[in-house]
């Protein structure tokens, strides 16, 4: 049995328009965000590594299964979908019974780990409301007990933040790292980005259908030249090292912050400048912190794709 | 110091009057209306018959032409029951495309709530149900009294000013006949599309309407013995109306001020359904 | 593996009996199948008032009357003959009619109307001068004569129509129904296989359509036989087939149920648009006596008209065309009915399996 999501060359087309083109990818176990504008195709790949969709070239494989093989595909894989319906006239508790029922559970299996899906997302006062009368929040959190409720090992999750209060929402986050540090694949997709570079240990980025870079996001980001790495120096005497700095070439730009208490430096070799940091370090300069300050997702992202629809 | 940017900048621009307005909807449901293949094929399908029909009002005045193929010239009467033949039959095709046209008109705006952004406009509900219903009045017209008077004209044409005069009221009876046929269509149509919301269930209970209501009509005449079923049958009370136009005798089950006074409280109904369920709000429970 | 698809199959039906049975948007459903016992029951109510009124009449008429002396009454008999042939009338009308004979000149017309009863039939005698005009001898209602009327509302309403429909609404609500409300995912992202999946929604339309119709054919029977005195019932249940009528009929209801829940099952999967699969199936059924007889099993109301226990006859004076479609040229037995039916059934069900594997969520194009 494979241990990765593995897509080989897929393709899905609705009739002539593109949902996303020659996608390769082998996912590892993990936080594994899908990042991407509207109408990149994160949805797509959801419901194509789900069987909602099937591809109109390509194979994938979850773990070894095949996605047409519904019966032990999502023995495996939880998936909390965007869309925000569910059978008419269910509660909440219904909805999970139910849909434990359908997985083959008894009835006592199915109440049992129903309350417990419940529990998890914090709904245990109102599993007993019909779902028509729930929040937009609530609802988010149903469709992810939904996904949760039997322990899958792949948990696919289509924007699983959107509409949560904060607190809500950190414990989301902590669920899922519960659940990648137990060895889980967690897919997630999002347009949240500092929230996607809290929470995953890699990501695709996703344009017009196509994959532009995928892996852990340091990786992605010293892959990408054409973008000077941008450095920020917490120190004193800022205008000083910004001088030692332009003169030892290493550093194409310095801006000095606008608090007067550190400089943002560019520079095109990073190894270089922090193989050379000790060197530069001019007398009488307190060096607080030195963090680099585009590797993260927001950055790759505005590199890449571009800053639009981003929620910052 | 909180600052008050003023981005908003309202329409400045002529506004369409409002005697018109309600031709807007029209203009964009119309063309809603021909993006769907099927409805463009049945409404070319709808010209079949005036065609034939003029095709037989030729050959009519013809006679040498019919004596050459061996048809005897009396075949071929083009009288008031030439035109209850030619609304008779394009009133089944009026229906079907109803059916296939109509319930598309209201339910996706209320489907998606729509509604409301319509009615937060100068636009009031009257004005919302005749751009709606102009939609399927001048198509259905295009396959009724349109065509009908055409051929009309055509006959005059040959036929001399005489006949024409003579037969005017052929000619009133086919636009009163079409147009209160158009009324039921259209009112129905919308009212069950505004019910139930599925624009295809919306065509299939008018499907169901039609038949279900003539066959329980039929079951209710055959088991009480009675005649009274036939108030159930939209259809034959139309036909009932329409032979009363067009001077024709009819099976009289029901008479024909009864048929009247049916189809007009069928309009009532319609136009309170529509009136309970087209509303600027929706309450959700 | 039988008895974890057998626990899916149980959770697929219990889900989808409570959607069909407890919705407010199924309730027509209800009110289709209603219907034509609400008319029989309205019959029952007209039979046994008129049973009623012609057993007073017989009670309070000077005379005990015979089915033949009903009939010896003939027209152009004095109001004095029929007197004396029938007793006093139990009912008797009479008014004066004022009638223009000439341009100056009017004519006084009496009419009378007399009217009798053997307690089974009614005699209704129109006099004018004194000279019977009008003789009219009212069959009653008759528990034999009313069962074709029975079989036609059966044949032409209740299967053709009421049926017909109601499967639409159960079973394109099936899958097509979760596509429009846009909740078929829930059951396609559990592990379940699709066929099992397609089988569970197929039975529980089949278990509603036939608890709702079944339910609604049973109680028109009872209706319909309401009225009619025990012994008369028990004569017409026992000694003239009616027994075996009934059951027949909730056997065809049954089999119609699966027939034409297959048909609409496989068209709510490959028809966005239910107008055009319908229409379409109501004109297959509507020319299947004109179709080659290959094409004729491929019909459901081909085998149910086979079954039908009686022969509705063609009424007098009805166009050609439509006592075609009335008649069964060539029914074939009742085992080659059921077997045919059940086997086009099938077909429609593995051509849904078929499908049911390939289809996909994607409401946006709904």
């Amino acid at each position: 049995m494979s241990d990765r999501i593995v897509f080989e060359d897929v393709s899905k087309f609705y009739g002539e328009i593109l949902g996303v083109n020659r996608v390769n990818l082998a996912i590892p176990p993990g936080i594994t965000s899908l990042v991407g504008p509207n109408g990149s195709g994160k949805t797509t790949l959801m419901n194509l590594m789900t069987g909602l969709v099937r591809p109109s070239r390509g194979k994938i494989q979850v773990l070894g299964y095949r996605t047409d093989d519904p019966e032990n595909l999502f023995k495996l894989v939880g998936y909390s979908t965007q869309f925000d319906s569910s059978p008419k006239g269910l509660t909440g508790y219904q909805f999970l019974y139910f849909y434990l029922q359908l997985s083959g559970c008894d009835s006592r299996t199915a109440e049992q780990a129903a309350w417990r899906a419940i529990e998890r997302v914090n709904l245990v006062a109102d599993a007993g409301r019909n779902i028509a009368g729930y929040s937009k929040g609530m609802r988010q959190r149903i469709r992810l007990a939904q996904a949760l409720a039997h322990d899958p090992k792949v948990l696919v999750l289509d924007e699983p933040l959107n509409g949560l209060d904060p607190l809500a929402r950190s414990e989301m986050i902590a669920l899922f790292r519960a659940a990648a540090e137990r060895g889980c694949y967690v897919i997630i997709s999002s347009h949240i980005l500092h929230e996607v570079d809290v929470i995953s240990d890699q990501v695709i980025l996703l344009s017009n259908g196509y994959v532009v870079a995928e892996g852990q996001i340091q990786n992605v980001r010293s892959e990408i030249q054409e973008h000077p790495t941008q450095i920020l120096i917490r120190c004193t005497r800022p205008r000083d090292l910004a001088a030692k700095m332009i003169e030892s070439e290493l550093a194409s730009e310095v801006v000095i912050h606008n608090d007067n208490r550190g400089l943002l430096l560019k520079t095109r070799s990073a190894d270089n400048f922090y193989l050379a940091l000790n060197r530069l370090i001019v007398n009488g300069v307190e060096i607080e912190s030195i963090t680099p300050a585009d590797d993260d997702v927001l950055s790759v992202y505005e590199y890449l794709i571009g800053n639009e629809e981003v929620v910052r | 110091m909180a600052v008050y940017r003023r981005s908003y900048k309202p329409y400045t621009g002529v506004l369409t009057a409002t005697w018109w307005r309600w031709l807007v909807l029209f203009r964009y449901s119309r063309r809603n209306l021909f993006r769907s293949k099927v409805q463009t094929v049945l409404l070319t399908i709808c010209f079949f018959y005036p065609l034939l029909c003029l095709a037989f009002i030729y050959l009519a005045h013809n006679v040498g032409f019919l004596a050459q193929i061996g048809v005897s010239g009396n075949l071929i009467s083009i009288d008031n029951t030439f035109f209850f033949r030619f609304l008779s039959a394009q009133g089944v095709l009026a229906f079907l495309l109803t059916a296939f046209v109509g319930p598309g008109l209201i339910s996706p705006d209320l489907a998606n709530g729509a509604l409301p952004l319509y009615f937060c406009r100068p636009f009031s509900r009257a004005e919302y149900l005749a751009g709606k219903s102009s939609v399927l009045a001048i198509t259905l017209s295009q396959i009724t009294w349109i065509p009908g008077l055409i051929l009309f004209a055509v006959q005059a044409g040959f036929a001399g000013p005489r006949w024409a005069w003579n037969h005017l009221w052929v000619a009133g009876s086919l636009i009163l006949g079409s147009l209160i046929w158009i009324a039921i269509l259209s009112l129905l149509a919308m009212a069950l599309s505004a019910w139930v919301k599925w624009r295809i269930v919306a065509g299939a209970l008018l499907l169901a309407v039609m038949f279900f209501g003539a066959g329980f009509g039929q079951a209710i005449n055959a088991v009480l013995r009675t005649q009274t079923g036939y108030f159930l049958n939209l259809a034959y009370l139309m036909t009932e109306v329409w032979s009363n136009l067009f001077g024709i005798d009819s099976e009289h089950g029901i008479s024909v001020a009864d048929a009247w006074i049916a189809l007009l409280l069928y309009c009532g109904i319609c136009l309170f359904l529509l009136m309970r369920k087209v509303r600027a709000y929706e309450v959700i429970r | 593996m039988k008895t974890f698809w057998w626990r899916q199959i149980k959770a697929v039906v219990r889900l989808e009996l409570k959607k069909t049975f407890f919705a407010k948007r199924g309730l027509w459903i209800y009110l289709v199948a209603a219907l034509p016992v609400f008319l029989f029951m309205a019959y029952a109510m007209a039979v046994s008032r008129e049973q009623g009124r012609m057993t007073e009449m017989a009670h309070e008429g000077g005379k005990e009357l015979t089915y033949q002396d009903l009939l010896a009454v003939k027209p152009g008999m004095t109001n004095d003959e029929v007197v004396a042939l029938l007793g006093k009338p139990d009912v008797h009308f009479y008014w004066t009619e004022h009638r223009h004979t000439s341009a100056q000149r009017i004519e006084d017309i009496l009419h009378e109307k007399y009217n009798y009863s053997d307690g089974q039939h009614s005699l209704y005698v129109e006099f004018v001068n004194g000279k019977a005009e009008t003789v009219m001898l009212g069959e009653g209602s008759n528990l034999i004569r009313d069962s074709i009327v029975f079989a036609g509302v059966f044949q032409f309403f209740f299967l053709r129509l009421g049926l017909f429909f109601g499967c639409l609404g159960i079973f394109m609500n099936l899958f097509r129904g979760e596509v429009l409300d846009r909740s078929l995912h829930f059951y396609f992202l559990a592990p379940i296989r699709r066929e099992v999946l397609m089988l569970g929604k197929f039975l529980a339309g089949l278990i509603a359509t036939c608890t709702i119709f079944v339910t609604s054919e049973v109680l028109q029977t009872t209706a319909f036989l309401w009225a009619y005195r025990p012994s008369v019932r028990n004569l017409y249940l026992y000694h003239n087939h009616g027994l075996e009528h009934a059951a027949a009929y909730v056997g065809i209801t049954v089999l119609a149920c699966i027939g034409y829940g297959a048909f609409f099952l496989i068209a709510g999967m490959f028809f966005r648009n239910p107008i055009a699969p319908t229409a379409v199936i109501l004109i297959w059924e509507g020319i299947n006596p004109f179709l080659p007889a290959v094409l004729k099993q491929f019909s459901v109301i081909y085998y149910l008209k086979s079954l039908s226990p009686v022969d509705v006859p063609t009424p007098p004076g009805m166009h050609p065309v439509l006592a075609l479609l009335i008649s069964n040229s060539n029914p074939v037995s009742a085992p080659v009915a059921v077997l045919g039916l059940l086997t086009v059934a099938l077909i429609a069900l593995c051509v849904s399996s078929l499908r049911v594997r390939r289809m996909e969520i994607n409401y946006t194009t709904e």
